[in-house]
């Protein structure tokens, strides 16, 4: 019924090849915010979003969910979560097949105070080399 | 912000932390240099080697330049260095304050555009001085020789000249310095410097590209501190004025000053006649401004320092560019070397300041706009009292836009913001010399700072009439650009520069399109839901949150009511924009619950929501299978039959009824009243576009409309139920029921009263799509009317209020559908004491619109026959009540169609950018054979207002989201 308009995909594109991406184990502990616990982070992307508007993923069909903002000093920052990394896993689930409200619930459940995530993300060089890349000299 | 403000200070530290870093390496570096160099010297001072062209060159050089001093500055460059020590300090400029943000928002009356303006200025600053004065054996500064250093000692011989005075070195040993280096540089000399500097460039600024020119070059830059050596005493560093930049992270030291006791000047002016041959002297200088006057909007990369320093071989050929170079003076960047060099390097803008140009914001914005303007400020001139500074002119700062230094690029960019704060010409000035394609290049860069710093310039130059401005933004994939970053950044300062600079390009119609298809998504995922507390699926644990007006939510969503005035793609775009039209209606029961409903962020939500809401009976999706089946076959049938449907509505009603009716909304049985309207079963709840035309929504523009003292608010609340009210489907009919129930009717006719034109207007129209509903038309009928004819011009002689002709028209157009069909309405009308005022307008108004309008109801009115005796009785014959000879027949209503004609939008004939329905010249659309209201189950207006406010009062703040248990596809979630 509805439908989405159409955004530029704007991500820059570049070749990256799946070696270029290293996982990484990130464990976060939840900070209990009066009745909330929270991670501090914001999540994008899923099975049910519109890809081509993800900002953080090179493949622009990539339905996975992003790591779209981080509170400074949250939780997620303070483990080591970055902005625009992919999470591969929650506590073991498999993410890169999920809508977005499913990882949403599997980030937000009450009874845990700690979620490990599996997460990757462009290695440093390709991103230096990346940002150096696109942007401009002169 | 507090928060910001903190990380701010933190960053500073940090920065400062690691410019120390860097100056150790820069040490380290120095000392390899020092070594390297010595290498050289020792070669060149060997018979020359024909297959090493660098050391050759170098002897050659050495040769032609013999200098008495030329022993010493070698020697000097033996000298192991100074320690370096550092001084940080940040000091929140006194008095005044520092920082400061001015957003200038016009409301245009008319086109309701909008726009923001801001000017930051730098705020804190943070000086960090780096005294590294090796002694040489007379006790004063020396400097460190490399041949590296050549790249800058070329400028300070430039400023040896100048300032003449120069004891320890003389031009042409820098020079010599210079051109050595030059040599190096050209043959590749790979083992020497250069590499280091690479090394070092690479650390400092994260540009690997080693072969780049300028990475070198910069490079060469870097190595300032040996630099002072050469300077006379009133030069060292701490004497210098420095070289403001960065907000937070960079320091101004204050005047200059003379530290060293009296020697400086007098030395210095002793000896200038010793330099004036050298091509580099002061005076070539000043020559040299000429031709570039000539030619000001040059772009050429010989603007560009970095392009200079990789040109030797040309370096004397354009001894008119030379001085630009000229700059130790500057400091203020001790934190970061390279960029403190390479701004300094373009010696006019320190020409003009004594201080590189971004210095000004903390002087005030109007200072530096006098400077660029010619004239300038006294307090700056009695700073430096040296008139052969100058400022940077305007080319030279866009060149600076692409400086290879990263702070180069933020300061010329927020230089640009602050020239171009309410400057039309400069803005103009800079789209002509082509600067904000680069500041649209810079938003991607990856540096806060830099894309910060560019976007604050685009959001002032995109601001104001001239629309030229924000096509070249456009033209330049701006709005792609800005929308990029909206999505990357988190920093609240570059989504509210973001979001402002689209407001400000939306206000362009050609723009409006190009931003939805962009921005629309984003802007509702990043701005719009998140500061609407709308969630797509509430948490059952938490309350529902409240909306925030924060100005980036202001400015997206000022933005989104200007997009949302283009026309019917523009409405089904924004309708069908996941979230939307939920949040917004979020946002505004929050407005009504907390009883915040005068700010611009509501204001700018219910004029979305009165867009979006404008010929939804048309153009939502599936709308036809609403269409009113009555209404299909003839205007006249739908009468009866809605009227009976309706008699249970709440606004009426026998006294009895009206009590029991009373009673049963206080218990909470007001749902069977609904039942009556038969509205629709809902088997899920509604979402998205849906949410517009629900009777839900009614209650919540009736809440506005009591409580907001903000005229465009109320013009936007009444128009949003005079587009709902208007056309032939269910859910119209729904929705006039419905305000009708809701006690609306009261609240729009008090609201006649209003001092606000636009609002007596909007809230005429409303009143006469609602008396479409044969109920409303009665009740109208029997307590609008004084309202409405109060409003009218007596004659020539305009009311109180001096409404303007549409008002005027609308209110005649109003009464004349409420008469219509009405003989009793058309008695009420003759009651209120209206015709001598309509026969007035007929007769004398200069308003053809007008006139005709009145010549509309004393047509109608005259059609009731039985009604003749009153008006024979009052002094009038039908000669009143014919139309006047100009007047045009009633047939030539701009041959508007009939029936469809009652939603053309106002925008699209006044430009008034919103969309609001026209029904100017409409014609009786809505004929009944029931001329005769049923007046016992009238009651007074009165009563019904007094209810109102008791009954509102037990009721809770209306509820549409709650309602909401839909699953709308969330984008982006905290978790």
């Amino acid at each position: 019924m509805s439908e989405q308009p159409s955004n530029d995909s704007v991500g820059q594109r570049c070749q990256i090849t799946r070696e270029d991406f290293i996982c990484q184990r990130i464990e976060i502990q939840k900070l209990r915010e009066g009745e909330n616990l929270i991670l501090g982070f914001s999540i994008g992307g899923g099975i049910d979003q519109d890809p081509g508007q993800n900002p953080f993923s090179e493949d622009k069909s990539d339905k996975g969910i992003y790591v779209t903002r981080i509170t400074p000093g949250g939780p997620a920052e303070v483990a080591g979560l970055r902005i625009g990394d992919k999470i591969m896993q929650v506590n073991g689930w498999d993410m890169t097949m999920v809508t977005h409200d499913q990882a949403r619930k599997k980030l937000t459940k009450k009874r845990e105070d700690v979620v490990r995530l599996l997460i990757t993300r462009k290695s440093l060089e390709e991103a230096v080399k990346h940002s150096k890349g696109s942007h401009p000299r002169q | 912000m507090e928060d910001y403000d903190v990380r701010s200070a933190a960053s500073i530290l940090a920065s400062v932390k690691e410019q120390e870093e860097r100056f150790e390496q820069l040490t380290r570096a120095l000392e390899e240099e020092r070594r390297n160099v010595n290498l050289q010297l020792e070669r060149a001072n060997l018979p020359p080697n024909p297959t090493i062209s660098q050391p050759l060159a170098w002897q050659q050089v050495v040769m032609q330049e013999q200098s008495p001093s030329n022993a010493t500055s070698l020697a000097m460059m033996q000298e192991p260095q100074e320690v370096v020590e550092e001084t940080v300090t940040i000091e929140e400029d006194p008095g005044t304050p520092t920082s400061h943000v001015s957003v200038v928002t016009s409301d245009d009356g008319t086109t309701r555009r909008t726009e923001t303006k801001v000017t930051k200025m730098v705020k804190t600053v943070t000086t960090r001085t780096v005294r590294q004065v090796p002694l040489g054996p007379d006790g004063l500064p020396l400097p460190e020789g490399s041949s590296p250093l050549s790249s800058y000692t070329d400028s300070i011989d430039r400023r040896y000249m100048k300032n003449g005075g120069e004891r320890f070195i003389t031009p042409q040993a820098t020079s010599t310095l210079t051109r050595a280096y030059n040599n190096s540089y050209n043959d590749s000399y790979v083992e020497t410097p250069e590499s280091q500097y690479i090394r070092h460039y690479g650390l400092h600024e994260g540009y690997a590209d080693l072969t780049d020119n300028y990475g070198s070059l910069s490079r060469g830059v870097n190595f300032r501190p040996p630099r002072y050596p050469y300077m006379p005493n009133s030069y060292r560093p701490e004497n210098s004025y420095t070289l403001p930049i960065r907000k937070d992270d960079y320091g101004h030291v204050a005047q200059p000053q003379v530290p060293m006791g009296s020697s400086t000047v007098d030395l210095n002016r002793s000896q200038p006649e010793r330099f004036q041959p050298e091509p580099y002297g002061l005076e070539d200088d000043r020559r040299s401004l000429g031709p570039e006057e000539e030619e000001p909007y040059e772009l050429e990369p010989d603007y560009s320092t970095a392009s200079r320093r990789t040109l030797p071989g040309t370096n004397r050929g354009r001894t008119h560019r030379e001085p630009l170079r000229d700059v130790h003076r500057v400091r203020g960047y001790p934190d970061d070397p390279i960029e403190a060099e390479l701004i300094d390097e373009r010696h006019p803008y320190i020409h003009g300041m004594y201080s590189a140009p971004l210095a000004q914001p903390e002087r005030g914005s109007m200072a530096s706009l006098d400077r660029m303007a010619g004239r300038r400020s006294p307090s700056i001139d009695s700073i430096r009292k040296d008139p052969r500074w100058r400022d940077p002119d305007l080319p030279e700062v866009i060149a600076m836009l692409g400086h290879p230094i990263d702070p180069v690029k933020s300061n010329a960019a927020a230089y640009l913001q602050h020239l171009c704060y309410e400057n039309d010409k400069i803005k103009k000035d800079v789209r002509q010399l082509k600067g904000i394609p680069v500041l649209v290049s810079l938003l991607d860069h990856p540096k806060s700072e830099v894309h910060r710093k560019a976007c604050g310039a685009l959001r002032n130059i995109s601001y104001g009439k001239d629309n030229e401005n924000k096509v070249a933004i456009k033209n330049c994939d701006g709005i792609p650009a800005l929308i990029r970053l909206l999505r990357k950044t988190n920093d609240m300062e570059v989504r509210e520069l973001i979001t402002g600079t689209l407001w400000n390009l939306s206000s362009y119609e050609p723009l409006k399109m190009v931003i939805i298809n962009h921005g629309l998504q984003t802007m509702t995922n990043e701005v719009i839901i998140p500061h609407s507390g709308w969630e797509h699926e509430p948490n059952e644990d938490s309350k529902p949150r409240d909306a925030e007006w924060t100005t980036v939510f202001k400015n997206t969503s000022g933005c989104l009511r200007n997009v949302s005035s283009d026309g019917a793609e523009a409405r089904r775009r924004l309708r069908e924009c996941d979230g939307l039209v939920d949040a917004l209606l979020h946002a505004l029961q929050s407005a009504v619950g907390k009883k915040d409903m005068d700010n611009k962020s509501v204001e700018n939500c219910v004029c979305i929501m009165r867009n979006l809401s404008y010929h939804v009976h048309k153009e939502v999706p599936g709308a036809e299978r609403f269409q009113d089946p009555s209404a299909l076959q003839a205007p006249g049938s739908a009468g009866p039959q809605r009227k009976k449907k309706d008699d249970a509505g709440c606004f009426g009603g026998k006294k009895a009824k009206e009590e029991w009716f009373n009673q049963g909304r206080k218990n909470g049985e007001n749902d069977k009243n609904y039942d009556t309207l038969d509205l629709p079963k809902r088997t899920e709840p509604s979402k998205g576009f849906e949410l517009l035309y629900q009777p839900e929504v009614v209650r919540l523009y009736l809440s506005l409309l009591t409580e907001s003292q903000n005229y465009n608010t109320l013009e936007a609340a009444a128009g949003a139920l005079q587009n709902l009210s208007a056309g032939q489907w269910t859910w119209s009919n729904y929705i006039r029921a419905t305000v009708r129930k809701e006690k609306g009717l009261p609240i729009l006719v008090e609201l006649l009263r209003s001092d606000s034109d636009k609002v007596v207007r909007a809230v005429a129209i409303a009143l006469r799509n609602l008396s479409i509903d044969r109920r409303n038309k009665d009740l109208i009928g029997s307590y609008a009317m004084r309202d409405l004819v109060s409003n009218l011009p007596s004659g020539q002689q305009r009311p109180a209020k001096n409404l303007e002709e549409d008002t005027v028209v609308a209110i005649l157009n109003t009464i004349h559908e409420i008469v219509t069909d009405s003989s009793e309405n058309a008695r009420s009308l003759i009651q209120a004491q209206a015709i001598e005022k309509l026969v007035a307008i007929n007769r004398t108004s200069q308003s053809a619109r007008e006139t005709k309008a009145a010549s509309h109801v004393l047509q109608t009115v005259w059609s009731y026959k039985e009604l003749r005796n009153a008006l024979t009785k009052d002094g009038w014959n039908k000669s009143h009540f014919q139309p006047t000879v100009t007047a045009t027949p009633k047939a030539t209503k701009n041959g508007k169609p009939g029936y469809d004609d009652t939603t053309l939008p106002l925008m699209e004939k006044n430009q008034d950018g919103y969309s609001t329905i026209d029904q100017r010249d409409k014609d009786c659309k809505y004929k009944t054979d029931d001329g005769s209201a049923d007046l016992t189950e009238r009651e007074p207006l009165k009563n019904d207002t007094n209810r109102k406010h008791y009954i509102r009062s037990n009721r809770p703040a209306v509820s549409l989201v709650d309602a909401c248990d839909v699953k709308p596809q969330p984008v982006d979630s905290w978790v």
